[in-house]
């Protein structure tokens, strides 16, 4: 639900960069989306496009990656990836000791500009 | 041609928050952003916590996307209050606090309510300055609420249980509720309350004002 706040702040961040930067246009932005971060990319496509009227990136269009969660296990040792938004126990071992890594990015990786 | 951005998306949110959080601990207040679904008793609790006060200096944030209900009824516990009405945002966020920090006398506070938009999922992606986050569940909501949103879970330090005198009455399996909450989060500190009936308050409330009382001395 709160994608539409997402794409604000991101729309904002890339105007500033390329405006400061001296680019006059937007083609394309590159995200990385954790699935734990509790975004739907559908949503953030929709926000963006709808935001995106009336400013230097008003043609672009968004790259998502989505990124799984993933971790180490303190146990077994050994690192792993899951398809749910979650760990409850290493996949691997089934241990309760685990350090989450990845899954929670809401990054922007770079743009083509012109 | 490709130029690296390389930032958070929340970055000025985060960044404002790290303000509020300094303006906070200049006036040397703890502060909790309280979150839960709509419904689960966020505005009760502190209602309940108001009169168990004894001495602490609380004060609240009421945010709703709408009206100002909640903050006549912390009003009449004679707290300061400052209600925010988001116009449709889902959440609160650390620009929206910043905005109303000149409305509360935070130099005469030991404690600081953020009570959060009634959301499941948002308010926990959004920082806002606490120093933790408190997250309230009605067990009515049903026990499968922290694997399906298990964000709120992992970034509180507490979960409080409400509506606990409904057990009778719903099938629900709070042993469910508290087993995975704890193995999204092996930290996380846990109530058992009714609002209702006052069961299981006096626990939260020692608990609140102990954690308070470490951030004051430290």
């Amino acid at each position: 639900m709160h994608e539409v706040s997402i794409a604000a702040n991101l729309l904002e961040i890339v105007s500033e960069q390329c405006r400061k930067e001296g680019y006059r246009k937007i083609e394309s932005i590159h995200l990385k989306i954790g699935r734990a971060s509790g975004i739907m990319t559908d949503a953030l496509l929709f926000a963006f496009d709808a935001i995106k009227t009336d400013s230097l990136a008003k043609d672009a269009v968004l790259m998502i990656d989505e990124v799984a969660v993933s971790g180490r296990c303190l146990d077994c040792g050994r690192n792993f990836t899951v398809e749910e938004e979650y760990v409850l126990q290493c996949p691997i071992c089934g241990g309760a000791s685990f350090q989450v890594s990845g899954g929670r990015e809401l990054d922007i990786v770079d743009m083509e500009v012109s | 041609m490709k130029v690296k951005v390389a930032t958070k998306i929340l970055e000025a949110n985060d960044r404002i928050a790290l303000e509020n959080r300094k303006i906070f601990d200049g006036a040397g207040v703890f502060v909790v952003n309280l979150m839960s679904g709509p419904g689960a008793g966020k505005t009760s609790l502190l209602e309940k916590t108001l009169a168990k006060k004894d001495g602490l200096r609380i004060g609240v944030i009421e945010g709703d996307i709408a009206g100002s209900d909640d903050a006549e009824r912390i009003e009449k516990f004679g707290a300061p209050v400052v209600q925010i009405n988001t116009g449709g945002a889902c959440h609160l966020d650390a620009n929206m606090i910043s905005d109303v920090l000149g409305d509360l006398p935070l130099n005469e506070l030991d404690l600081l309510f953020i009570e959060n938009v009634g959301n499941l999922v948002c308010p926990a992606e959004f920082k806002v300055g606490e120093d933790m986050k408190v997250m309230l569940l009605s067990i009515a909501e049903g026990h499968d609420k922290p694997l399906k949103y298990p964000l709120m879970f992992q970034e509180s330090s507490a979960l409080v249980i409400n509506k606990i005198d409904l057990a009778p009455y719903v099938d629900v399996d709070v042993s469910k509720i508290r087993k995975d909450a704890l193995s999204l989060n092996p930290g996380l500190k846990m109530f058992e309350v009714s609002c209702r009936t006052g069961e299981g308050l006096d626990a939260w409330v020692q608990w609140l004002r102990e954690t308070a009382g470490k951030h004051r001395v430290s």
